[in-house]
């Protein structure tokens, strides 16, 4: 009698004790959770770890449900962390909640824990560098920047529109491909497809970074003015270099300052702010003695 | 000289200190941070003229094309900046050049009160420990999103407020006193060219060398064109068009070698090419 309510009363346990099973809700909410939180607790210590512990914070709480498991599941997602919001933020918070399910599993089950801390973490690592590249030079460096040069002309004319544009346009596009690459992560710890490497998303990259370097072309075309207002009187006429520039090739100034900037930056890396000091110490050079 | 009152200074105040502490829009404070736009339309709503900030702002975010923070480290705070110099343009009635000139200097020093924010954030990183220590999960929640919010408060408000009220005016004085001598063709000058660090640095950040046609392309395709007014929306679309031309006959070469069997390496031009 007595064993056998112990039985009943041990497996009952057990089986409150048994790890949720994620759906993508959850893994919706803890991008979702990540999203918002991501720059707030910024630190030189751990960078954005605390925002990844705090997007998973209730996904390990339906997987964990001993204290101590619990606690080192927080402690294991609150190591060193620094990534793009929403390419390597996406992913990695859908990689990490089906990383730590098989983890709870294995624990709860009392088999050989093949999702080591070392295997997580290293995972984290791996990607975190290589996805933040791609994400920052995609999202924050080019499609941002392609709302932008859409919007300006309407700031120009004084339009309000030129500022809530691009905002509202790169705010949701953010939420929703970050949404997206967190569901992708989740299914890929499921299946180890390289998501990278999917056609869909390779011909995606490719796309946004020739429309970014179309857009800036325009925007070269349009908004950098450079120009000589160097005029000489020659036996009696006035010879305007401007004038002269204009036939050989138009827009040839403006072109020769960006692609200046661009060299500079091939040889010295992305040094911005030293190119902007000399940049405007030239300018202001020319400009003095009236050869711009 | 006109001077922003207490209340508009300390309005827009409060709203660079929201998007410096990134909190209330999570991820979307990102292109606040970045681009001067929205910030420019706060101080123009504030000070009651919306149509003279933005044609300031259109000009300070040309120069900050191409800024954000590849690796956590950003060389100039656009929202900061924006703050300070459409105050001071729209105080003192200054061109959208002069108005870059008092943006730099301002973004550069807005950058290290950022770093200074990380610096904060490590000590409140402590109360992080101690809550996950105790699994006392509301106040984790708080050590990472409420201790945070409040110190960059404490550390933006007042600094911000005092550059507005105190500074603005004294910094759109000068600048005003500088007008119809040579200085007003150098800021010009400056702030015209300026706008080439912006689209340079993007280009570079996008890193593909073996692209630049396209940068050309239009380049030269919007100074021919310039007189015709076509719109960014046009030529977004003839971008996409283009973009969608290139990667589709780039496939279909790719498929039809494979086919042929003399390359199975799908995506073999799946290039090594440039470190960004």
């Amino acid at each position: 009698m007595t064993t056998d309510t112990q039985k009943v009363t041990l497996t009952e346990s057990k089986k409150e004790m048994a790890p949720g099973e994620l759906t993508n809700k959850d893994v919706s909410i803890a991008y979702l959770r990540w999203h918002f939180a991501n720059e707030i607790p910024h630190s030189f210590e751990r960078y954005l770890a605390p925002s990844l512990l705090y997007g998973m914070m209730p996904v390990l709480r339906k997987l964990y449900k001993d204290d101590n498991d619990l606690r080192a599941a927080y402690k294991r997602q609150l190591l060193f962390f620094n990534t793009q919001l929403t390419w390597g933020g996406g992913i990695i918070t859908g990689l990490m909640s089906s990383m730590e399910q098989e983890r709870a599993k294995q624990e709860h089950n009392n088999e050989e824990i093949v999702m080591t801390d070392d295997l997580m973490y290293n995972t984290k690592a791996g990607l975190m560098g290589a996805l933040s590249g791609i994400g920052d030079s995609i999202d924050s460096g080019t499609v941002q920047y392609i709302f932008i040069a859409i919007a300006i002309p309407w700031a120009q004319n004084g339009l309000a529109a030129g500022a809530l544009f691009p905002f509202i346009a790169f705010a949701t596009y953010q939420l929703l491909i970050g949404l997206f690459f967190a569901r992708q992560g989740f299914v890929m710890g499921k299946s180890a497809t390289g998501l990278m490497e999917s056609a869909g998303v390779q011909n995606a990259i490719e796309l946004l970074s020739i429309l970014g370097l179309f857009m800036m072309g325009i925007l070269a075309g349009n908004y950098v003015t450079v120009s000589s207002s160097l005029e000489f009187v020659i036996s009696g006429r006035p010879f305007i270099v401007q004038e002269t520039l204009d036939t050989i090739l138009p827009g040839l100034l403006p072109l020769v300052t960006v692609m200046g900037i661009y060299w500079y930056y091939v040889k010295k890396g992305l040094k911005v702010t030293r190119a902007l000091i000399w940049l405007t110490l030239i300018l202001i050079v020319l400009a003095a003695v009236g050869i711009l | 000289m006109d001077t922003l009152t207490i209340w508009q200074s300390l309005i827009i105040a409060l709203w660079v200190a929201a998007i410096m502490s990134r909190s209330f829009l999570g991820g979307a404070t990102l292109t606040l941070r970045f681009s001067p736009l929205m910030t420019g339309l706060v101080v123009g709503i504030v000070m009651g003229d919306i149509a003279g900030a933005m044609v300031i702002t259109a000009a300070i975010q040309l120069i900050y094309m191409g800024v954000f923070s590849p690796g956590g480290t950003m060389p100039s705070e656009p929202s900061i900046a924006a703050a300070i110099a459409v105050s001071v343009a729209l105080l003192g009635d200054l061109s959208p050049e002069a108005a870059i000139a008092v943006a730099v200097p301002v973004g550069l020093l807005g950058s290290y009160l950022y770093q200074f924010r990380f610096f904060l954030n490590t000590f409140i990183g402590k109360a992080t420990d101690r809550a996950v220590e105790s699994l006392n999960h509301k106040a984790i929640s708080r050590s990472i999103v409420l201790y945070p919010t409040i110190a960059s408060f404490i550390l933006f408000v007042p600094l911000v407020f005092i550059a507005l009220f105190w500074g603005a005016p004294v910094i759109a004085d000068v600048i005003a006193t500088l007008e119809g001598t040579v200085f007003l063709h150098i800021l010009e000058v400056v702030g015209g060219g300026l706008a080439a660090i912006g689209i340079a640095t993007t280009i570079y950040v996008i890193g593909r060398r073996d692209y630049m046609v396209f940068f050309l392309l239009a380049y030269f395709m919007s100074v021919i064109f310039r007189d015709m007014g076509i719109t960014m929306v046009t030529y977004a679309i003839i971008g996409t068009l283009v973009a969608a031309i290139f990667v589709l006959s780039r496939n279909n070469t790719a498929k039809a070698s494979s086919a042929n069997g003399t390359n199975t390496v799908d995506g073999s031009d799946d290039d090594d090419d440039d470190d960004f």
